[in-house]
Order: structure tokens, then C-alpha cells, then sequence
């Protein structure tokens, strides 16, 4: 019955892109709300072990609690979600790395890094419609029924359990263990696919954008390989969704069955959500050291919008790498950054540490003090002074 | 899924190895650094790495210092063993204070813990020209806010760098004196 529900969606949801009206057009590719399982069952207990976990997620220093924000992307969520909205809860959790996860009560989080590297609403629509069309295919507890995730979930109780002395295995150990419990099938994964993509198009949006989301992920971790020669190294994201380029092949294909590439993006709503964040992100992305990857990032951000903030994290993925001829490569593009608007004040301090090194002096000295015009009040003015002394 | 399980056995059998009363008095450092102290302070038995020792008053939770000495130009900080994934940052010599509390992020940020330095300013460690950072990082494994001090510099193309860490809410207040004189103590030896 859901099944048939599910492909009636699908039928329908061609005649409905050019609709606004998304309530209704979610309601068409969705089943019907779940029931909260009973108490009793392996369900019911897993569900009760889920809620305390959502308690202690809703208290971590590591959740972004900006209103705005938090007001866009649950709107999406919820959008998306039609009828399922009341049980399904976003948490932006501050982490650079891609990612998103959704449990079996509908605790959906979304990780910062997976925001920065979204390139419109559309392609932001695509992943939350893939997570959505986990819980409503009720994937995680498929798996639950599977027997090695049976004797995961008994793992995983006794640890909490076990461990409830133990301040330092935090929720987060757990958390992990539990991703690796729903690690989702190729099947679960492909039917998340289709059902974010066909929840991307009913909302309006071109459903090409979900494969592109993809695309761009895989050229990121190309770009890492290319650079660092390690083929192995992988996106957690990736660790538990196979196949990337064979997903997103797959969806370019279904897109030209929809309606393609037609439709509204939304790329300058999108970009007004997090130009307030951007920065803390990239300088959290920074942290990661995975250069090729940064890189890449940086300049897919620039082809979007060639502004001084974009340029800035291009030029200290570059001074940070620090291999031969980054320095050069850092310093145009903080020449580029400084032509243009939103240059944060820090290329100033960052080319002077260059040109300081360089045993360029004065130039060092003049980039110093423009950084100490800007920013008379940052954290490190007494360093840099002591800098400028030397040069004088 | 053992990965991890394994990962919690560690921590656990972290917690309970070994630890060696150090001063008062005169100790030496991994045969390069020396410090001069007015009392006690309890050392880890194992090391990041040959160039580091790890000391505590409260217990490794709450408190610890760690020394960094004579890192040589093209060494890092510690070795990330798990942590093959990424580029793990490299000492240079030619490094400026900036890089090296740049360096110094990257492996208190690994485990997904929040960093943010808070002041860098010159200061005179070891008998010269040196510099201090002082910073706050949320801990990701359990999220208590710690606090941090650093002091740092450069002698002979080696990094020598003391790193003080603790709860903020009491230890860090309570033990960062300690910690400023045995700052005041070092002399890097030979």
C-alpha cells in the first residue's frame, strides 16, 4: 500500500513542478505520517534511546543556534516534508566536514560544512530531501531488522549503558556508533535518491541541481587525490553513501525525465542565509588541512561569486600549504582579494606575515599597519607591533 | 564499529597508566629543556612522541601541560596516527609566531574540538625573544570549555613550546600560576 502510494507520487509529481503549491506536492510523493512505535518493541526502545540522545544534542556547544538560519533550513526541511513536518527536527551542528544524517525519530542533522559547500536552495533541497526520504522509508529501521546491526544496537546499548561513569565516552562516541548501525543499504540509499529528487522537483526546483551536489563533492575529493596522492582518503559522508559518481550519474538521467534543469535555483536566497557564517566555516575548513579539497572548494566559490572573502581563504589554502611556489600563488590572490569587495582585513596581516618572511621589510611593515588600521583592537596588535619595531 | 570500541578501551586504559611524581626541584625535559620546580607536578609514563612529555596536577581530564621540545625543522608537533587522512602540518623553521599557532590549531582541532585564540603577543621565554597565545577550545568528546596558554620560540631552527590547557570553570585559574613558574623556570639545554 505505501509502495503503491510512493509510485502514484511519483506519477504525479510531473504534473505538479510548475505548482507552488508544496504542501500538496510533497503530500503527493510522501506516504502517510509514522506512528511512534510501541514502548515495548525493538522499535519502541530505540526510539526512547534516540530521544535522550536528541536532549543532549539540543544542549551541545557544538549546535548553531542562530534563529535565522536554523528558521530557513527547518523551513525547507519542512516544506519538503509536507505533512511529515511536526516529526522531523533540524540541528545545524558546527563541523567543516560534509554531512548529513537523519534517525529513525526524526532527528535530522546538518552539518556547517555541508552548508558552505551548497551551492543554492535547490541543491540544499536536494539533501534534505534524500534524509527525509530516509525516515519516511523507515530505512534505519529496516536495518535494525538485519542481524548484524541487531548485534550492533546490543553493542551499542551496553556501551551507553556501560559507560554511564565514563564522562569522557561522550554522545558523540555513540552518535558515531550509531551512524555505523544505519549505515544504509545501496537499495535505501537509492530510494532516498529518487525520493529527494522527486521532493526537489515538486517544490520547484530543477532536480538536476541533486545530482550536481554530488557532482561537485566528487571533483572536491578528485582535487584531494590529485594533490596529496591519497586515493584513500574519503568524506565521511562517503564512508556510508557508495558510489557517488554512479548516484549522480543515475539522478542527471532521472532529471531529464523530470523537468531537468528548469526551475528556480535560488541561489541569491541561499547566499543571504549564510553570508553571516561563511566565514567561520571556510576558517573552520581551513583547520581540516586538506588543501586539494579547500582548494577546489575555494574556487567553485569563486565561479559563483568572485568577491575579496572567497578569494582571501583561496590565498591562505595557498599560504597554509605552504609547497613550492604557494607563497607566489597565496600573494596574487590577495591582490585580487583587495581589488575587491569584502576583503576581510586579515589578507593584510596574512600578506605581511609573507612578505615579512620574504625579507620584504617595508612592504611587510606597510601591510601591517593598513592590518593594524583596520583591526586596532585584534587579538594579536601586540604581535604585529613588535613586528613592525624590526622594521624600523 | 570495533574501531570504536577499541578506540573507548584506550581511553580507558589511558586513564589508568602510569604517572610519576616530578620535582620539587630540578627536571630535566627529554634531555633538552630544564625547568626549576617549587612543587610537585605528576608526569603522563608515555609521551605524544620522543620530543613531548605531558604533565598534570588534577588528573589529565582538568589539567595538563604539555612540552614541545626542539622540534626540528620537516617534524610535526605529534604524529595524528589515525589521522592518515589529512596533511598533518610540519614544523619550518623559518615559521613566524602566527604559524605556529596556526600549526598548533590543527592538532587541537582534530578531534572536531572548536578553537579560539584569544591573545598573541612577543614575550621572553627561555632566556630570549619569544611569544605567548592565550586561547579557549571546546572539547568535543565530552564539551567541557577549556583554557589555554602557550609560550613559545624558536632557538637554533628547533621549536620549544609549553602548552598549559584546563577546565575553565576553577583548574584553569587554580593551576595556571603553577604553570606561569615553570614558564619562568625554562633553560634549554646544551
Amino acid at each position: 500500500m505505501e509502495r503503491r502510494r510512493f509510485v502514484n507520487g511519483c506519477v504525479c509529481c510531473g504534473l505538479l513542478a510548475s505548482a507552488s503549491t508544496l504542501l500538496a506536492a510533497s503530500q503527493a510523493v510522501l506516504p502517510a505520517r509514522l506512528d511512534r512505535p510501541e514502548p515495548g518493541s525493538d522499535e519502541g526502545g530505540l526510539w526512547s534511546l534516540l530521544t535522550r540522545e536528541e536532549e543532549r544534542l539540543q544542549r551541545s556547544r557544538f549546535l548553531l543556534r542562530d534563529e535565522a538560519l536554523n528558521a530557513y533550513v527547518s523551513g525547507l526541511a519542512c516544506r519538503l516534508a509536507g505533512e511529515h513536518c511536526p516529526d522531523i527536527r533540524v540541528y545545524i551542528v558546527r563541523s567543516p566536514f560534509f554531512n548529513a544524517s537523519m534517525a529513525p525519530n526524526g532527528m535530522l542533522q546538518v552539518w556547517t560544512g555541508l552548508l558552505l559547500r551548497m551551492e543554492n536552495e535547490a541543491q540544499l533541497a536536494a539533501v534534505l530531501g534524500h534524509e527525509i526520504g530516509h525516515y519516511v522509508g523507515r530505512h534505519s529501521l529496516e536495518q535494525l531488522r538485519d542481524a548484524k546491526s541487531r548485534t550492533a544496537l546490543g553493542q551499542f546499548l551496553g556501551m551507553a549503558f556501560g559507560a554511564a561513569g565514563v564522562g569522557a565516552a561522550g554522545s558523540l562516541a555513540q552518535l558515531a556508533l550509531l551512524a555505523g548501525m544505519f549505515a544504509y543499504s545501496r537499495e535505501h540509499e537509492r530510494e532516498a535518491d529518487r525520493i529527494g529528487q522527486e521532493l526537489v522537483a515538486a517544490a520547484g526546483y530543477p532536480p538536476i541541481e541533486a545530482a550536481r551536489v554530488w557532482q561537485q563533492l566528487v571533483a572536491e575529493l578528485k582535487a584531494e587525490a590529485e594533490w596529496s596522492g591519497d586515493a584513500g582518503s574519503r568524506s565521511i559522508f562517503f564512508a556510508s553513501h557508495p558510489d557517488p559518481e554512479e548516484r549522480s550519474q543515475l539522478m542527471a538521467s532521472r532529471a531529464t525525465t523530470m523537468n531537468g534543469d528548469r526551475g528556480d535555483v535560488a541561489s541569491a536566497p541561499y547566499a543571504r542565509q549564510i553570508r553571516g557564517h561563511r566565514r567561520q566555516w571556510l576558517e573552520d575548513e581551513l583547520r581540516r588541512r586538506k588543501a586539494g579539497e579547500t582548494i577546489a572548494l575555494c574556487e567553485r566559490l569563486l565561479r559563483q561569486s568572485d568577491d575579496g572573502e572567497s578569494r582571501f581563504f583561496l590565498g591562505e589554502a595557498y599560504r597554509l600549504r605552504g609547497g613550492d611556489g604557494d607563497g607566489a600563488r597565496a600573494l596574487a590572490e590577495y591582490a585580487l582579494a583587495e581589488s575587491r569587495s569584502d576583503c576581510p582585513p586579515e589578507m593584510y596581516r596574512s600578506r605581511g606575515l609573507l612578505q615579512r618572511q620574504a625579507g620584504e621589510t617595508a612592504a611587510a611593515s606597510a601591510s601591517f599597519s593598513r592590518y593594524l588600521a583596520l583591526r586596532p583592537a585584534a587579538d594579536d596588535a601586540e604581535m604585529i607591533r613588535s613586528y613592525l619595531q624590526e622594521g624600523r | 564499529m570495533s574501531r570504536w570500541l577499541l578506540l573507548l578501551l584506550l581511553t580507558l586504559l589511558a586513564g589508568c597508566a602510569g604517572m610519576a611524581k616530578v620535582g620539587p626541584g630540578e627536571v630535566t625535559v627529554r634531555d633538552s629543556l630544564a625547568v626549576t620546580l617549587d612543587g610537585a607536578w605528576n608526569q603522563h609514563a608515555i609521551g605524544l612522541t620522543r620530543k613531548s612529555e605531558v604533565w598534570t596536577l588534577d588528573g589529565l581530564p582538568l589539567d595538563r601541560l604539555v612540552f614541545f621540545v626542539g622540534i626540528a625543522d620537516g617534524e610535526a608537533l605529534a604524529e595524528l596516527a589515525q589521522r592518515k587522512d589529512r596533511q598533518i602540518p610540519k614544523f619550518r623553521a623559518s615559521m613566524q609566531a602566527h604559524e605556529v599557532v596556526e600549526m598548533y590549531e590543527v592538532f587541537a582541532t582534530h578531534d572536531g574540538s572548536s578553537f579560539q585564540r584569544l591573545q598573541l603577543a612577543p614575550a621572553r621565554f627561555a632566556g630570549g625573544d619569544g611569544f605567548r597565545f592565550e586561547f579557549s577550545r571546546v572539547r568535543k568528546a565530552d564539551e567541557l570549555e577549556m583554557r589555554g596558554i602557550g609560550y613559545g620560540a624558536v632557538r637554533a631552527g628547533k621549536l620549544y613550546l609549553l602548552i598549559f590547557e584546563a577546565a575553565r570553570s576553577h583548574y584553569y585559574a587554580r593551576n595556571v600560576g603553577r604553570f606561569e613558574a615553570v614558564v619562568q623556570s625554562v633553560r634549554i639545554r646544551g
